[in-house]
């Protein structure tokens, strides 16, 4: 009787106990996580994707973007630098939104005892 | 041959096997060989991936396209650079927190059924042996125009180079040599466009008015529509240059060389930074070669206009620019090939070998054996497609690659992350879905089939329109992996919420 609990509680230690994940996805922390992510993913994504899009219709069919700019250079370079310019400017905001993921992400996993081995 | 040339050369061979000798120290267990054992920093892995990605395609390739075709060739640039956004977005984080060496590894945490382990190794060596025939053939030819040596010399030449970087140095030697081809890039790219600027007195108003008859194609040449006249064409071309990048294999497997999602991130920060400036410089290397060599040269010379760049750095500073951009051209092949040699064999080894074979016990010695055979077996493979391919026009390999990745591997990766429902019948009905359309649609377009007899591989009128099938493509991956999840009953939505929680958060990455 002693003998096979204490077995049993070996057993309990040396296999990882898996967490509850759909109870951890259910937290309102993780919920907020996932909230703010979406909040800001999903709008400039689609954001992105269409003005790139727009760009190829844009030279395609229409020839609104060959106008001059300034000299000799039209509007078309314009608008592909801007796409530059975008993409730039999206990776700085998300780096910094990032940070904020980071640390959500860190007090979901706080609050459900997860250590972090790394250096999150 | 010049000395000058044939000192560079040497040069960067030498300095590449000295890297190859510390790292061959260094890669004793499957993770130090796939991986470099994580451990990379941000900057350092951003470089890598500039290194793996601008390809001779980008260099030379662009600044051809540019020269000959003036804004269309600029395209290209455009829809390298916005990919890194998908990159970012959609799939750099989950793949760090999901995954351990490939791309099935990531699918996998969900669904842990050998079939869809199959299907994404097999899509992921689709790319890789396409890509890698299209980099050989490219670099034999250009090799050949560079040092002046035979086209199988070249090639064989290349092939035993990235041999020797990943069956000794594995990842660490792949991704020095991919730092240091990005920094020579650079600092040559910087060099050119600086000569070029400074011709026009750094003034981009009067660099414009004179390209406007510099060229044949007169006022044109600045505006979209020399190259790319039929709108679906184009649309399709931006669509996989747009999101193909995302499902490459060689650059998704550099999201496993550092320690976690932050890192990964960071990576692509660097990465945006530095693809994106380096395109930006396409420009003036464009410009520069259609106004100072001139077109006639340039495809008198080669006439998909590779060799515009080489001959735009002879024009402004003779032979020593001319031998150190060639130089450079022979670090960025080796560059890029090393990395896909190197995820070609991880699909073989880790996915189709440690994973599905030997069910994931096979011990670290042989993880290590059958990774360094499927290195060497992915390289010879590679190289006989290579010399029997010197004839065929090698363009609609790449963009046949992309079209894979976009068409095959995204769908799978969006859907697995983001879609609770998903099941495993729809991730094997999204990969094949995907990989089947890209291959039949290629293989009845206007890039293999032509009414000009000798123009491309099949002699009569394309069945389908399109030179890139993206624009299909793309659409049936992702209906694919809907019908075949809404055709079986199986649900995975309990393990979905431990994806999830797993690729936003970071943690558990060891359960």
């Amino acid at each position: 009787m002693v003998v096979a609990e204490l077995k049993k509680e070996v057993e309990i230690k040396d296999s990882p106990v898996l967490p509850d994940f759909e109870e951890i996805e259910a937290s309102s922390s993780f919920q907020e996580l996932m909230k703010k992510k979406k909040a800001f993913l999903v709008p400039s994504t689609i954001l992105f994707l269409g003005l790139y899009i727009l760009f190829p219709v844009l030279i395609s069919y229409t020839t609104i973007l060959e106008a001059s700019f300034i000299g000799d250079i039209s509007w078309s370079w314009v608008y592909a630098l801007g796409l530059f310019v975008m993409t730039w400017i999206l990776v700085t905001v998300y780096m910094k939104k990032a940070a904020g993921f980071d640390r959500m992400a860190n007090d979901t996993l706080k609050e459900f005892n997860y250590e972090e081995e790394g250096d999150q | 041959m010049n000395p000058i040339v044939i000192t560079l050369f040497l040069v960067i061979v030498g300095i590449t096997l000295a890297i190859t000798y510390f790292a061959a120290k260094k890669t004793n267990t499957a993770s130090e060989f796939y991986t470099a054992g994580g451990g990379l920093t941000g900057w350092q892995n951003g470089l890598a991936i500039s290194g793996d990605y601008l390809s001779a395609a980008s260099f030379l390739g662009i600044a051809g396209a540019i020269a000959l075709y003036g804004f269309d060739g600029f395209l290209f640039s455009i829809g390298y650079l916005v990919a890194y956004l998908v990159v970012l977005f959609i799939v750099a984080e989950p793949l760090r927190n999901l995954g351990k060496y490939t791309l099935a590894d990531m699918i996998n945490s969900r669904f842990n059924a050998k079939k869809v382990r199959a299907g994404a190794a097999l899509s992921s060596i689709t790319i890789v042996i396409f890509y890698m025939i299209a980099q050989l053939v490219g670099a034999g030819a250009l090799i050949q125009l560079l040092f002046g040596i035979p086209y199988w010399v070249a090639v064989l030449l290349v092939g035993i180079m990235m041999t020797i970087y990943v069956l000794f140095g594995g990842m660490t030697a792949t991704s020095w040599v991919q730092i240091i081809k990005a920094v020579l890039l650079m600092a040559g790219t910087i060099i050119i466009s600086f000569l070029v600027l400074a011709k026009f007195n750094f003034n981009i108003v009067e660099m414009f008015s004179f390209m406007k008859t510099a060229t044949p194609h007169g006022a044109d040449y600045l505006n979209p529509g020399v190259k790319y006249k039929a709108p679906l064409d184009t649309l399709s071309l931006m669509i996989a240059l747009v999101l193909g990048t995302a499902g490459l294999p060689h650059i998704l497997m550099r999201f496993f060389t550092v320690r976690n999602a932050k890192t990964a991130r960071s990576s692509v920060m660097w990465a945006t930074w530095i693809v994106g400036i380096f395109y930006v410089m396409t420009i003036f290397l464009g410009f520069g070669a259609a106004a100072f060599v001139g077109q006639e040269l340039i495809l008198s010379t080669n006439p998909a206009g590779n060799m515009a760049a080489p001959l735009l750095a002879q024009a402004l500073g003779g032979d020593i620019l001319m031998s150190f951009v060639s130089a450079v051209a022979f670090a960025t092949i080796l560059a890029v090939v090393a990395g896909l040699v190197l995820s070609g064999a991880s699909a073989f080894a880790h996915d189709i070998y440690g994973q599905i074979i030997k069910k994931g016990k096979a011990t670290e010695k042989q993880q290590m054996l059958a990774a360094r055979y499927a290195s060497v077996g992915v390289a010879v493979f590679s190289i006989i497609l290579a010399l029997g391919a010197q004839t065929l026009n090698v363009a609609f390999l790449v963009s046949l690659a992309f079209c894979i990745a976009a068409s095959a591997n995204l769908p799978v990766i969006v859907y697995t992350i983001y879609w609770k429902k998903f099941n495993t019948a729809g991730a094997l009905s999204s990969m094949i879905t995907g990989l089947v359309s890209a291959l039949i649609l290629v293989s009845i377009s206007p890039s293999v089939m032509s009414p000009v007899e000798g123009a491309a591989i099949i002699t009569g009128n394309p069945i389908f329109p399109l030179t890139n099938p993206a624009l299909l493509s793309v659409p049936l991956g992702f209906l694919g992996g809907w019908i075949g999840t809404m055709l079986t009953k199986e649900a995975s939505e309990a393990k979905f919420a431990e994806v999830k929680v797993k690729a936003n958060t970071g943690g558990f990455r060891q359960l």
